[in-house]
């Protein structure tokens, strides 16, 4: 468990958590509310939407959480209601790896086998930091074992600590080194040529894409020397299939994100790690796994019992609904999030009217905070469904008290890995005050605006029983432990591995190819339901269908790069006003270069104002020697403007509210580096 | 039996995760410490760096200075090992505050009396086998267990990796061992 997860008590009790449905009394953002009952508020948004939807049309409505189990519900809802326009955090954050992967795997999720690697390259995917716990360990096991770790990442993270070797490459500059990469494997040899032949299409395009990124052309771009890079790669190529290039998390360090995320998937493909010790892998869904083994293994649980609704006709205001577009690979239920805002201040395509939002922070986690603060105060109606009255929120019409995680029961949820499993949220505690769970909030509002046949089932419990409804040994079981997993981890291609799932499941013997591997996991959804080395979609859309450089150019000559990250202590925006996690870290110090702290005359704790061609910052510098001179870092997520977050009101600066609104090409993500001066106040 | 501890520094990434275990197994009020995490650094040649991670808590003496101090005998170590304070007997005096040479007590400002780490003596280690921080830790690198019992993995541990102790010159024989970095120096 981690901080955070040891933290939840101490949200549980806050006192300054919503119990009771607010309404706002004076002007947005002024923190003027009063309680009202659920009664009153689901009354107030029915009457709304009505308004909006019979004015405007359905479509004018957006809505938006964070992704997880609660979006299932506010997604149905919106559906429902007849709008195209729903939303994740994606573009704020993960979209560019899935975008990149499902363009070469035509899967956006597929998994790393980081305990079992032997040569990692990590560009900045802090495990250590924005921790993911079974990320953590895993690598934690790797290096135990003696893996090589690789940090290339412009500040000294708590990774590149553990890491046999910190480069600090510099921002923007992995792009091109991956490109040098990827030339190196090809036109070296160096990659997997059975694996290539056998589960790949568009080599001879992607190698005739790559051939002038010669690592002596791309050398100048990111401070690594040509040698060194070819070094790196045939070292990665020695330990191949048990080496990886890690695809990283919360990214977005450019504009050319799309082609940085995608030579990554490349590169793993041409090492032929898929389906390998150390490498990369699919997961095992119960249905997949079922069919290999030839008997039933593990149950098949519905993942919604929700009727899948139509998607509305109408068109979505980001364009990722067109066809083989250049968007057209961003997930349908994430779609960018950041042109919402300005879609509400131009009225372009189309207007936005209405917003409504579970558990999502834009001022905080979306570029440019001070054109979403406006757009919000433009809205006809705004909903928030949030545990505080948070920085958003603040500027909501009603704000809806959501239960906390240990006070709600979720549905059963997937959890596939090597082999298939289930895990289930369950409450530790009756919740406080007038709190309810998402899947009640939506069922109750829906009952309302005659939306029912969407929404049937009658408590979450009777949800997971209509999920589980052919195995309730296995339903009972998974309450029971709150997890589950079925059958013995494969890895399709691993020797090891297949032998021992071929004598549990001796039927499984009749699904081997002739190479003895289980080609039947590697058939991608890709349209040649083969590994995409080039992408023909993306060619005819925009020209990117092999790789390409651009200079994703970040600064100008007389600036810093400002980059940015995750701290082990706080889940992004929303936990700094949490008591003891406040105490742990409550201000987000800027780092800077010792010397040129030393050149600038700024001591530790000396103010600087950081301003970037959108806006400024006030922040206190920490000068360290753990990070490139042309660069500053923060952890981001801090620099609150809610009042009601006393503890965390102000402190630190927020990074969102120096970048710019970018949508970067393809991946659609907001860029999270900039360029930015700094004065001494 | 004798408990002991072992903190890899190795493993360690000041995640931090152990001081909120034990501010909420132990409810320790609010800006006070049993135990914490301190990151130190980075030190080194640019770009050969390291990062310490420190951790502050009782050290579990064998030779313990704030047991001899302690006139009433308040503060004891009970037949594991375990350096514990009995509350009832405590008259407050700190000497025990003043004799620690690891910082480990702080006085309780509700009850005046001095606390520290037990190993959750009380609480979890009664009933899971082991101190909250050693659970929850993401990565192993905490290691609770018996320095009387040979099968007790805190003993192969030993064995295998090399350990240090903090301040040894002071002849405290903390039973907190700790594994220290590879990478650089080791700086207590
Ligand atoms: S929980 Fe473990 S890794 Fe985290 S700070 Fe404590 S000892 Fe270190
Ligand atoms: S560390 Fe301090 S409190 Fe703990 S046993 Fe040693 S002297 Fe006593």
């Amino acid at each position: 468990m981690c901080a955070r997860g040891g933290s939840g008590v101490n949200q549980l009790f806050d006192p300054n958590r919503l119990v009771n449905p607010i309404m706002r009394t004076g002007e947005k953002g002024d923190g003027k509310w009063k309680e009202i009952s659920w009664e009153e508020a689901y009354n107030y948004i029915v009457q709304k939407l009505s308004v909006i939807k019979e004015k405007y049309g359905a479509k004018s409505v957006a809505f938006a959480s964070k992704s997880g189990p609660e979006q299932t519900f506010l997604n149905q809802f919106a559906y429902a209601y007849g709008s195209p326009n729903i939303f994740d955090h994606g573009n704020t954050c993960p979209s560019g790896y899935s975008v990149a992967l499902t363009s070469v795997f035509g899967n956006g999720s597929i998994s790393r086998d980081f305990s079992n690697c032997k040569f990692m390259l990590n560009f900045g995917h802090n495990v250590y930091e924005g921790m993911v716990i079974s990320y953590a360990r895993g690598v934690t096991q790797a290096l135990e074992k003696g893996a090589k770790l690789i940090s290339l990442d412009p500040r000294f993270s708590v990774l590149s600590s553990k890491a046999s070797e910190w480069i600090p490459i510099r921002p923007g500059g992995d792009t091109a080194f991956m490109m040098a990469m990827v030339h190196t494997l090809i036109f070296e040899e160096l990659y997997d040529k059975k694996f290539v032949e056998k589960y790949t299409i568009g080599f001879e395009k992607l190698k005739e894409s790559v051939k002038n990124y010669t690592p002596e052309a791309m050398a100048k771009e990111y401070d690594i020397s040509a040698e060194r890079i070819r070094e790196l790669t045939r070292e990665c190529a020695k330990y191949a299939p048990h080496s990886m290039v890690d695809f990283g998390h919360r990214a977005t360090f450019s504009p050319e994100e799309i082609e940085f995320r995608r030579a990554i998937a490349i590169a793993n493909a041409l090492l032929g790690n898929i389906e390998t010790k150390g490498g990369l892998y699919f997961p095992k869904s119960p249905a997949l796994y079922n069919k290999l083994a030839g008997e039933h293994v593990a149950p098949e649980f519905k993942g919604s019992i929700l009727p899948k609704l139509e998607i509305p006709q109408e068109p979505r205001i980001d364009l990722i609904d067109i066809k083989d577009g250049e968007f057209s690979k961003i997930s349908k239920t994430r779609g960018i999030y950041s042109k919402v805002f300005k879609a509400i201040l131009e009225e372009k395509p189309y207007a936005i009217k209405g917003l409504f939002i579970t558990r999502s922070n834009p001022v905080m986690t979306v570029n440019d905070s001070n054109e979403v603060v406006e757009a919000l105060k433009k809205l006809d109606l705004f909903i928030s469904v949030d545990v505080y009255v948070s920085d958003t929120s603040q500027y909501a019409d009603i704000i809806l008290p959501e239960s906390t995680y240990l006070e709600r029961d979720e549905q059963f949820l997937a959890k596939n890995g090597k082999n298939p499993g289930y895990e289930v949220r369950q409450k530790a505690v009756e919740p406080i005050g007038n709190t309810k769970p998402s899947w009640q909030i939506y069922l109750e509002l829906a009952k309302k605006m005659g939306y029912e046949s969407a929404f049937p089932y009658t408590d979450i419990e009777d949800f997971r029983i209509k999920q589980g409804y052919n195995y309730p040994n296995e339903m009972f079981k998974l309450k029971e432990k709150g997890m589950s997993s079925y059958g013995i981890p494969l890895l399709a291609r691993d020797k090891e591995s297949i032998k021992k799932f071929v004598e549990k499941y001796p039927n499984s013997k009749a699904n081997l190819d002739s190479d003895r591997e289980f080609s039947e996991v590697l058939k991608c959804k890709t349209k040649s339901g083969k590994i995409e080395l080039f992408d023909e979609a993306l060619e005819k859309a925009c020209g990117r269908g092999g790789l390409t450089y651009n200079n994703p150019k970040l600064k100008n000559e007389d600036e810093f790069y400002f980059i940015q990250g995750k701290v082990a202590v706080h889940t992004n925006g929303h936990t700094m006003n949490i008591p003891w996690l406040n105490t742990l870290m409550s201000d987000n110090a800027v780092w800077i270069n010792q010397k040129v702290a030393d050149k600038l005359k700024l001591k530790k704790g000396d103010k600087i104002k950081i301003t970037s061609k959108v806006g400024s910052q006030i922040a206190s510098v920490l000068p360290t020697i753990g990070i490139r001179e042309d660069t500053l870092f923060a952890y981001f997520g801090f620099g609150h403007t809610s009042k009601k977050q006393d503890i965390a009101y102000n402190k630190g600066m927020s990074a969102s509210h120096l970048l710019e609104n970018t949508i970067s090409p393809v991946a659609g993500n907001n860029v999270h580096t900039i360029g930015v001066k700094i004065e001494k106040v | 039996m004798k408990y002991a501890m072992i903190h890899d520094m190795e493993k360690c990434i000041g995640c931090q995760g152990c001081t909120i275990a034990c501010r909420s197994e132990n409810a320790i009020p609010d800006g006070y410490f049993r135990l914490k995490v301190k990151m130190d650094g980075p030190h080194g040649e640019f770009p050969n760096l390291n990062f310490n991670y420190v951790r502050h808590s009782c050290e579990m003496c064998e030779h313990t200075p704030c047991v001899t101090v302690c006139p009433t005998h308040a503060s004891f170590m009970d037949e594991n090992g375990i350096v514990d304070i009995n509350a009832n007997l405590c008259v407050g005096c700190l000497y025990c505050v003043v004799a620690c040479p690891y910082n480990a007590r702080y006085v309780n400002p509700k009850t005046n009396v001095p606390d520290k780490c037990n190993f959750c003596k009380h609480t979890h280690l009664k009933q899971y086998g082991e101190p909250a921080c050693v659970a929850v830790c993401p990565t192993d690198a905490l290691i609770f267990g018996d320095l009387d019992d040979p099968l007790s993995p805190i003993f192969s541990y030993l064995a295998n990796k090399p350990f240090v102790t903090n301040k040894p010159h002071l002849g405290t024989k903390p039973k907190l061992f700790v594994v220290p970095n590879k990478k650089g120096g080791i700086k207590l």
